[in-house]
């Protein structure tokens, strides 16, 4: 059967790409095409948009460059930090609405609406609630009486980055757990019904049935959250502009900065280009997790 | 055959992923062929797409109906960005040499390097000797660059000083301050006797608007940026000085509201229209906003004061005008430059003095007896324009802007020292001038 369905998919001949070629020649143009631009331009010296070939001289004088590694280095944090505490949360919620209870039909709606929030919009609420003289963390901490002067939340380089992702995995953590509940309720109750019976208790079940059978779910989700973390920009800019100090520039609003801010495009686009590798070596990574996973079966 | 059909598309995936990220990078301009709306009998309209700056906009979009009566085949399509997008918003048209904009907004600090790069046409022989003569030199300094002139400045803009009459009459203030040590002890005062929190809020973010409030501490010590030849000279003493004076207000005087490291200019006059603050510097736009009851409580309370200075130095502040330009690419420049000098025209400039609140460009203006009715401040912002100074006029200037405010946010936060930050910030400003 499923034989026969493939030689027909190869019968098609020229009509699969007769189909896709709408979509290709749309991705050719505005995809492909700025791609090669961007990298012709990697290679020059810009002034304006005219220059002077300097061969891969941007490229060398980038990687010499410590606020290049330094910004890398902070991005990494973010998204190593952003992308665990997502998957965490984004877990735990799943197993909870994947339970029966009442209002869990509102329950689930309700986990949509962070993510629903245009990431500039969460952007702008959370430097509010943050704001040192009339943010409300601020206000509900000191009612507490938990602190007895203000802090700067966004003010101190190394507090600034930490409440950046923490906005971020406020909006972010429901997309994790949407897709893990989707692949929760793929698991057969049978599974549970048999390891139960075999003694298995509910930590045992949960990493001896759920976490095995949901490994797709997961290597999507974190695919997903991963690369997006890494090409992170308006959270940031909405936020801090990449301060205090440099405390949250990272690679994406550096390369922002070096293209529109100095005009160098060439250094810019080079920048871009060494930002994708980083991400391409990670989609690599992925998919052949993915894939290597979708041929044992 | 099927596996590598399938590596193929898995490639293509990655690809896809991948290139969102540049495709932000090779922008394109787009060519927007704005249609020549309504034809008039044979006469053909000229559309003239501005981008401005959101500061003045609200007044310059009031009288465009009134350019467009007076020129019926001249048709204006309007547009206004924030300022901290106004930069890359230009950049990314013009760079790519297209057309979409036939005036642009310019930052003074912007004029080096889109003359470099031939952005914006020489406007030396349209110049009237009214212009050379009339317009405050420090205005039309804004859009000169290697003694020509690309563009007329729209407004004649410096950090003023304002106060709030009620709370220093409260505190029996009667001289203000005029050296910074003074602002220190005066602010100081009132805050033990519990009449504020803060003696003021600044915007010390990192962005441009750091470098504007630095500039003005570091002339009011005495110090400079950049030697007569460009050469940075970030770490002189009076520097250090400086920035050691704005760490001391944060952290010793506590005179300086802590929100000011992460609040930017625009942000920096809340805490004063509130009525919580007693003095606040800032551009003349806030004139407008401090005396509109619906956005201020202390309308018709404020004052305008010099900023303050140190021994030798009475007062100094930090100018920061913005003027139009025509772009290279524009066609029909004729047409574009009549709006221009409509808008820097004398009637316009003292409407929008009184409207909007921003000095006039013309010094004939700044004696007009019904300007000086209409505007209570004006004589005492006129005082200061005698001790503005322009930040440097450089083609790195963005860059070395900031490293400046990565390196004062340092000190600022208590990472370095202010030496420490400064010497780093110079060793920095040196590679900067090297590149370019």
């Amino acid at each position: 059967m499923k034989k026969n369905m493939a030689r027909r998919g190869l019968d098609m001949g020229v009509h699969p790409y007769l189909y896709i070629a709408p979509a290709l020649i749309a991705l050719t143009a505005v995809v492909l095409l700025p791609l090669l631009y961007a990298f012709y331009l990697s290679l020059f010296k810009t002034q304006g948009l005219n220059g002077t070939f300097v061969g891969l001289a941007n490229y060398i004088s980038i990687l010499k460059e410590d606020y290049f590694w330094e910004s890398t280095g902070r991005t990494a944090y973010f998204t190593i930090v952003s992308v665990m505490l997502e998957f965490i949360l984004g877990m735990l919620v799943a197993l909870l609405l994947n339970e029966k209870f009442r209002w869990r039909g509102i329950a689930r709606a309700m986990l949509i609406l962070p993510w629903a929030l245009p990431t500039v919009v969460n952007g702008v609420l959370w430097s509010w609630i943050f704001n040192s003289s009339y943010g409300s963390l601020n206000g509900l901490l000191s009612q507490l009486g938990l602190i007895d002067k203000y802090i700067n939340w966004l003010g101190e380089p190394g507090i600034a980055m930490n409440c950046v992702i923490f906005a971020d995995v406020w909006k972010n953590y429901a997309m994790i757990a949407l897709i893990l509940l989707a692949g929760l309720q793929t698991i057969p109750a049978d599974y549970y019904e048999a390891a139960k019976i075999d003694g298995a208790n509910a930590v045992q079940r949960f990493f001896g049935v759920t976490l095995p059978l949901m490994k797709p779910s997961i290597l999507v989700c974190l695919v997903l959250r991963t690369m997006e973390a890494f090409k992170v920009f308006d959270i940031v800019y909405t936020m801090t502009k990449g301060g205090p100090a440099n405390g949250t520039q990272v690679i994406s609003y550096y390369t922002y900065q070096t293209t529109f801010q100095y005009s160098q495009f060439g250094t810019g686009a080079a920048l871009s280009y060494l930002v994708s590798l980083f991400i391409l070596l990670m989609a690599i990574v992925y998919v052949r997790l993915i894939t290597g996973k979708g041929n044992e079966s | 055959m099927k596996k590598t059909l399938k590596r193929t598309l898995g490639l293509l995936l990655v690809l896809c992923i991948t290139v969102g990220l540049l495709a932000g990078c090779g922008s394109s301009g787009g060519s927007t062929a704005a249609p020549s709306g309504g034809e008039e009998a044979g006469e053909e309209v000229v559309t003239i797409r501005v981008m401005s700056s959101d500061d003045f906009a609200g007044f310059r979009t009031s009288v465009i109906a009134e350019f467009e009566e007076a020129n019926p085949g001249i048709k204006i399509d309007f547009q206004s960005v924030g300022y901290d997008a106004l930069h890359q918003k230009e950049v990314t048209a013009l760079a790519a040499g297209s057309d979409t904009y036939d005036i642009v907004d310019v930052d003074c600090i912007w004029t080096p390097e889109y003359v470099t790069n031939g952005y914006i046409e020489c406007i030396d022989d349209r110049l009237t000797d009214e212009m050379k003569t009339g317009i405050a030199p420090v205005a039309m300094d804004t859009l000169m660059y290697e003694g020509k002139y690309y563009g007329l400045p729209m407004f004649n803009d410096l950090f003023f000083m304002y106060y709030n009459k009620d709370i220093l009459s409260q505190a029996g203030v009667t001289d203000m301050p005029a050296t910074w040590d003074e602002f220190t002890e005066v602010c100081q005062q009132m805050q033990e006797a519990g009449l504020i929190d803060y003696g003021s809020a600044w915007g010390w973010a990192q962005a441009e608007g750091l470098i504007c409030y630095y500039m003005t501490f570091l002339k009011g010590f005495g110090g400079s940026l950049t030697d007569e030849e460009h050469n940075p000279t970030v770490n002189l003493p009076e520097n250090v000085a400086a920035l050691q004076y704005m760490v001391d207000s944060l952290y010793e005087t506590n005179i300086s509201d802590p929100a000011s490291v992460t609040s930017d200019d625009r942000m920096a006059i809340d805490l004063f229209s509130q009525g919580k603050t007693p003095f606040v510097i800032n551009w003349s736009f806030a004139w407008s906003v401090f005396n509109d009851p619906e956005q201020s409580a202390v309308a018709d309370k404020v004052g305008v004061m010099l900023v303050p200075g140190t021994g030798d130095v009475k007062s100094a502040t930090c100018a920061g005008s913005m003027g139009l330009s025509i772009t290279s690419t524009c066609k029909h420049k004729d047409e574009a430059w009549k709006f221009i000098e409509f808008l820097a025209s004398k009637e316009i400039q003292k409407r929008q003095a009184i409207e909007a609140g921003a000095l006039p460009i013309w010094e004939e203006l700044y004696t007009d007896a019904e300007l000086i009715e209409q505007h209570p401040a004006l004589e005492a912002m006129l005082e200061q324009v005698g001790y503005a100074h322009n930040r440097p006029s450089l083609v790195w200037y963005n860059e070395f802007s900031d490293v400046l405010q990565v390196e004062i946010q340092n000190a600022l936060t208590q990472n370095k020292t202010p030496q420490q930050a400064l010497d780093d910030a110079q060793a920095k400003a040196l590679e900067i001038q090297k590149k370019y």
